[in-house]
């Protein structure tokens, strides 16, 4: 039962548990993108990185995938971390500006815009559709291929897929695909109004909060596919 | 072979007969780079040769793996001798049996030859590229044919794994190599005993060792060398550390583009097991081992070392977390230990010889050698094998042999893609781990890669990143993408389209990429960014705020280096480009719009615009100074352009101009353009400034001065000469007298003194006293034996116009430096040695000897070139014991120049500096005054001609700001032509006999006792062809393909007129 220290509260540890499950587990938040409870960790979004170490040697790891060890002390929500996890979103709205999911994530960590050009990619690479399809359908049809500018994520040498049982698990778990967001500025394409839960703003357009899935702010998609179809939104 | 003592006998018998063997042998040099060259031919040859002769009893030929000389390749070693032949063709074979293995003559065209003493060279000893390294294991490569192991065996190879597994326990050969201080080679420098006993102390019985050679920085090929031509060292070291960690299994991991070191493996491991030396209890010792080979697909993120086991194991090779690391869970999740190729290859050499006599080579820190593959802008190209401790400055000039074409070293980049530079002011760095990393750098595999004044360090940095970018597995968002996004912005900032803001971003996503990646690549990528950053901050800063690459790279910037390099922005491509076409007249146009001394400037300027030609990078640079002239003659043959289109007159006021020199004419022309009431001051009695009292005749003759000054003047410019400011009138009555503003340009014309005894003897003469005495027609006494101190164009010139006085009798100059360094144009140092001028080098004044007052002699003291120091040049030091006498009767000192400000001292809020210059702001030339603004060598110190003509330009754009009541700023712009003109095609007979021409000049016996000029101009016929030689740098921006697509669909489309 290792004994560590996080965000100043000592605790012990179950063995075989990671720094995230403890954070999670003791009501600490940290953000994530490509981990989810049933399925492997993965490590590569990186915005769950907390900060370990003493002194000058200080390191960032990612909480999801580091195993807990006696004496360990962890910041999660030190200066370097959040910086960090600043940078890191702004790299996603710039990868993929139209997923609700990232934008959340943004205007919870408060980024007003990103600095970077905006990429409109339908992928982040957070692998989380490879493995629904291997761990929980156990079909294993999709994986990474290349590297560099040419990743993709594809059945073996982009041939139809014979283990494929089409059960649209990599839809459903896939942060991009989940919710779409158009984004009404276009030139930072940050919106930050959906997590904005005081401003249901679909009320703009309809007399009554209309929304059905919960959500409480512009995600344009009732307005388009809506009575009011064919009619311009604010932008 | 069953047992230890039967290796034991054959390693015995082996060594015994080789140095029995008395025979001849020709080594050949065959690794990759060899073969590239050619070795394989040689090889053929030789066999041939020595069949036809009948001579295989008699002489043998031993094909090796790669010596390291790269630049000598082919090179072959005939022993016994030693002697050292390179760039070895299949012709030259016949005369090297014959000569050399005959008939024991050495054949002197095809030895080494030291670039800097001349002296030849016959052993490898003898040359200083191998004198100063320390080569442990690349020394064997010359020594054994790769692939027989009785060779190795010869060399004493497998005696220390024999001594492992007969007489060592684990524990004691992981203390000797933990003494031994030995640090990873593949780039960590992790503690390689450490690291094995970790995995010694692993829990499990089943353990791996794997040696990664996946060598992918680009320019390293140190671990290829060792695969090559010695891969039994490898496989012994590998067997040494499987018997100290405990493993039963081991792998080499090669990549895939390495096809003769895979082959050499293969071979290797073979024979290996085929001798009972690999394999199961090996020579009953009890001990067993066995090693496979796998190749690597072609990806750069497989050399580490998580990426590098999931690739054995069938994976994609994608790094995973650590911890836990390889020596805990590693291959197939059992503890391995991975080492690089030459941390293997050194553990047979610490076993046999001992930690202590290994902990002696190198520093505190980092023991035994290193090899680099030192190449780049470098004289002596190769893999360089040297002890740790061992400084920068050392490989670079001693081993390196310095920079190819005397130009200037910039910066060392060291670690490949992973790592940072090392800049000038660092070259006494020792090269160890931990020095390296404290610059900001990384030892990393140990490629070198060494830059020069045309590296744009932007690019390096683009380069990499662009590098890392294909290579990034794609798993962590901040490789992936932040890698791609700091590219986008250093590609923005060499386009010049990217702002200072982008600076901060770039830096603060480097951070976040450097702490956030998962592993070492993206880890590592943001270093060449950062080191770049911390060293040459400056060469950013000039790219995104003045538009400028000083090292005429970054294309979208520049367009073509000739423009870009030019400080007035002269389009040279576009002229050349019509003189092609035989468009004199609109060539005289476009080079009179950016310059108004176009015919002076033709004949003196320093053409900074060559020495970046692209033609002039492997080939000779275009004319382009010659080619000017060409138009600036034909232009004043046909009497074109002589007057200005005078402007309509502004009422923003007058402004007054001190001095008439290039700075001022120039400042005075545009001012005038713009319709300013314009008057220039000047003391001597003839405008020009420098080019009339400084630069003789016979260079810049009279009338095509006074051809440039008239044209100034149709502008609507008043010279008032015989008008001294600071004596006749001072800078204040200007301003009473109604000038809003003036630009002063007086220029240096003091003469610097010697600072010796004896100096102020009659006879011994400042060089602008005689330059300006002669130039003006005034009398000067001038003695028969004459002396001229200096190296520059002052001290040539008043060298050569002293002659043609016809009172001397000799004429000699003496420098300090050699004639390397000598700042007189190569032209005119040529062409005085012609007219009979000597030139004593490595000679400095040490006394003036006075005979009653009057100079008689002066004791000179020979120099010897120094150590490179921080500047990265070599300062001269006296020899001490070497001092001599020459009897002269004048001596003209012309060692410099500085500017006299006596006259505008008193002017008040004006600032000056300890060099004696008027300070004022570097972009605007705005001095503390807001209505005085200075340029020219007043300002900069002595300059080129050139430079002033720019100073005055900007000077007249700031005051012109001034005058209209706008803010002055300096507006800095993309260079680009103001048109495109259709390109030509040369025929491929042409491009092979293209050569540039040499510049008629008048015969010595006409023009050694006159000032005629000595250059006489090309002919249409020469300038035509020579202009055909031009590369048309500017056709390779986007505008320019556009233009040339334009081109393509419509033939008689008019040439592309830019905005101005």
């Amino acid at each position: 039962m290792p004994n560590i220290r996080i965000d100043g509260i000592d605790f012990e540890a179950e063995e075989g548990w990671t720094v995230l499950e403890v954070a999670r587990f003791l009501g600490l938040e940290i953000p994530t993108l490509c981990y989810d409870e049933g399925l492997s960790a993965w490590g590569g979004c990186r915005l769950c990185v907390v900060e370990i170490g003493e002194g000058e040697n200080t390191k960032l790891v990612t909480s999801c995938t580091y195993p807990v060890e006696e004496g360990l002390n962890i910041r999660t929500a030190s200066q370097r971390v959040v910086q960090a996890r600043k940078v890191l979103i702004e790299l996603l709205i710039a990868s993929c500006p139209t997923s609700k999911v990232i934008q959340d994530l943004a205007a919870k960590l408060g980024i007003e815009r990103t600095r970077f050009k905006p990429d409109w990619e339908d992928c982040v690479y957070c692998g989380l559709c490879v493995r629904i399809c291997e761990e929980q359908m156990m079909a294993k049809a999709i994986g990474f291929a290349d590297r560099g500018g040419k990743l993709k994520i594809t059945t073996p040498f982009d041939k139809t897929s014979e283990v494929c049982r089409t059960c649209g698990a990599c839809m459903y778990i896939c942060p991009a695909c989940q919710l779409r967001c158009e984004g009404p500025e276009p030139a930072t394409v940050v919106c930050g109004r959906c997590y904005n839960a005081l401003q249901p703003t679909c009320l703009d357009h309809y007399e009554d909060y209309k929304c059905y899935m919960g959500l409480t702010g512009d995600c344009g998609t009732c307005v388009k596919e809506g009575p009011e179809k064919g009619r311009q939104r604010k932008r | 072979m069953k047992t230890i003592e039967d290796l034991k006998s054959v390693i015995e018998t082996k060594t015994k007969e080789r140095s029995a063997d008395k025979k001849p042998y020709i080594v050949i040099s065959a690794g990759t780079c060899g073969r590239a060259r050619g070795s394989l031919k040689v090889v053929q040859a030789f066999k041939d040769e020595i069949g036809k002769r009948n001579l295989q009893e008699k002489i043998e030929i031993k094909v090796t793996g790669c010596h390291g000389f790269c630049e000598a390749e082919p090179n072959i070693i005939i022993k016994p001798q030693g002697i050292f032949y390179q760039k070895v063709s299949p012709e030259d074979v016949e005369e090297i049996i014959s000569e050399t293995l005959i008939n024991n003559k050495i054949i002197d065209r095809l030895l080494y030859i030291d670039p800097d003493t001349k002296k030849k060279a016959m052993h490898e000893d003898d040359i200083l590229f191998f004198k100063k390294q320390h080569r442990l294991l690349s020394g064997n490569n010359s020594l054994i044919d790769p692939i027989s192991i009785d060779d190795y065996f010869a060399i004493g190879g497998y005696t220390a794994l024999l001594e492992v597994i007969d007489k060592m326990t684990p524990g004691e050969v992981i203390e000797r190599v933990k003494r031994s201080g030995l640090r990873g080679r593949g780039g960590a420098g992790f503690p390689t005993g450490y690291k094995w006993e970790f995995c010694k102390k692993a829990k499990g019985d089943v353990k791996y060792i794997i040696c990664n050679a996946d060598e992918g920085d680009p320019g390293a090929y140190m671990d290829r060398s060792l695969l090559e031509g010695n891969p039994h060292a490898v496989i012994e070291g590998m067997m040494i550390g499987a018997f100290a960690i405990g493993a039963k299994e081991g792998w080499i991991y090669v990549r895939n583009e390495y096809p003769l070191a895979v082959k050499n493996i293969g071979i290797a491991l073979k024979q290996a097991k085929e001798m009972g030396i690999l394999g199961e209890n090996i020579l009953g010792s009890g001990f067993s081992f066995d090693i496979k080979a796998a190749t690597g697909s072609g990806a750069f993120v497989c050399g580490e070392e998580t990426a590098l086991i999931a690739s054995i194991e069938g994976k994609r090779g994608m790094p995973r977390q650590r911890p836990p690391f390889p020596v805990r869970k590693g291959l197939w999740g059992k503890p391995t230990n991975i080492n690089n190729v030459e941390t293997w290859a050194n553990v047979p050499l610490i076993i046999k010889n001992g930690a202590d006599w290994y902990s002696k080579i190198g520093t505190e820190g980092s023991k035994g050698t290193k090899i680099f593959s030192l190449v780049g802008k470098i004289r002596n190209t190769g893999l360089v094998e040297v002890p740790m401790g061992i400084t920068l400055r050392e490989i670079v000039y001693d081993i390196g042999g310095g920079i190819p074409g005397n130009r200037e070293f910039k910066a060392v980049q060291t670690g490949g893609p992973s790592g940072g530079c090392i800049p000038r002011q660092l070259l006494s760095l020792p090269v160890d781990y931990d020095s390296l990393t404290q610059a900001g750098s990384i030892m990393g595999s140990g490629g070198m890669i060494v830059m020069d004044e045309r590296t744009c360090m932007v690019d390096v940095a683009r380069y990499f990143l662009n590098f890392l970018q294909d290579e990034s597995c794609g798993k962590c968002l901040p490789c992936r993408k932040g890698i791609q996004k700091m590219l986008e912005i250093v590609t923005d900032i060499t386009e010049g389209k990217a702002t200072e803001e982008d600076l901060e971003t770039l830096e603060e996503l480097a951070q976040v990429v450097r702490d956030t990646s998962l592993c070492g690549l993206g880890q590592t990528a943001p270093n060449p960014v950062l080191a770049t950053l911390r060293y040459f901050r400056d060469e950013y800063i000039d790219h995104i705020k003045k538009k400028k690459c000083e090292a005429a790279v970054c294309k979208e910037i520049i367009s073509s280096p000739c423009q870009h390099t030019c400080p007035i922005d002269t389009e040279a491509a576009v002229y050349i480009a019509l003189i092609v076409r035989e468009r004199y007249e609109e060539a005289l146009k476009i080079i009179k719009k950016d310059n108004p001394i176009a015919s002076v400037l033709a004949r003196v300027c320093h053409h900074p615009c060559e020495a970046k030609c692209r033609a002039g990078e492997g080939g000779e640079a275009i004319k382009i100074r010659n080619l000017k002239r060409f138009v600036t003659d034909w232009g004043l043959k046909k009497g074109l352009m002589l007057k200005a289109e005078p402007a309509a007159k502004n009422s923003r006021g007058k402004v007054a101009i001190i001095g008439s020199g290039p700075a001022g004419l120039t400042c005075a022309f545009y001012l005038a353009q713009k319709g300013y009431e314009v008057a220039v001051f000047e003391k001597h009695p003839v405008a020009g400034g420098m080019l009339a009292v400084g630069v003789p005749e016979f260079r810049l003759p009279r009338e095509i001065l006074a051809a440039d000054v008239d044209y100034i003047k149709s502008a609507g410019v008043e010279i008032r000469t015989n008008c001294a400011i600071g004596k006749d009138l001072s800078v204040d009555d200007l301003l009473a007298q109604g000038y809003k503003a003036i630009f002063i340009a007086t220029g240096a014309h003091k003469s610097m003194t010697l600072g010796i005894s004896g100096e102020d003897a009659e006879g011994v003469l400042p060089g602008m006293k005689v330059l300006t005495a002669i130039n003006l027609g005034e009398k000067i006494a001038i003695g028969k034996r004459v002396g001229v101190i200096g190296g520059g164009n002052s001290a040539v010139d008043a060298a050569r116009a002293v002659l043609r006085t016809g009172m001397p009798y000799s004429v000699t100059i003496f420098y300090r430096r050699t004639i390397n360094e000598m700042p007189a144009y190569k032209e005119e140092v040529d062409a005085s040695l012609d007219e009979g001028i000597k030139i004593e080098y490595l000679t400095a004044p040490r006394r003036i000897v006075t005979d009653n007052g009057k100079l008689s002699a002066c004791k000179f003291i020979r120099m010897k070139m120094g150590d490179v120091d921080e500047s990265g040049r070599r300062r001269p030091i006296p020899v001490e014991g070497s001092e001599f006498t020459v009897g002269l009767d004048t001596l003209i000192v012309a060692i410099g120049e500085q500017p006299d400000t006596s006259f505008v001292e008193k002017v008040s809020e004006l600032e000056f500096s300890r060099r004696g210059t008027l300070v004022v702001d570097s972009e605007t030339l705005a001095s503390n005054r807001k209505e005085i603004f200075a340029g020219g060598d007043l300002v900069t110190g002595p300059n080129t001609v050139v430079a002033a003509v720019a100073s005055g330009k900007i000077a007249a754009e700031s005051i012109d700001q001034f005058l209209s009541g706008e803010p002055v700023k300096r507006e800095f712009r993309l260079t680009r032509p103001s048109r495109y003109i259709e390109p030509v095609e040369l025929a491929e007979e042409e491009l092979s006999k293209a050569e540039p021409p040499s510049m008629p000049h008048l015969p010595v016996e006409e023009r050694k006792r006159n000032f005629k000029e000595v250059e006489l101009g090309l002919t249409e016929e020469m300038a035509v062809q020579e202009a055909r030689r031009c590369l048309r740098c500017d056709l390779e921006t986007e505008d320019g393909k556009d233009f040339l697509e334009k081109l393509k669909k419509d033939s008689t489309v008019a040439q592309e007129v830019m905005d101005a």
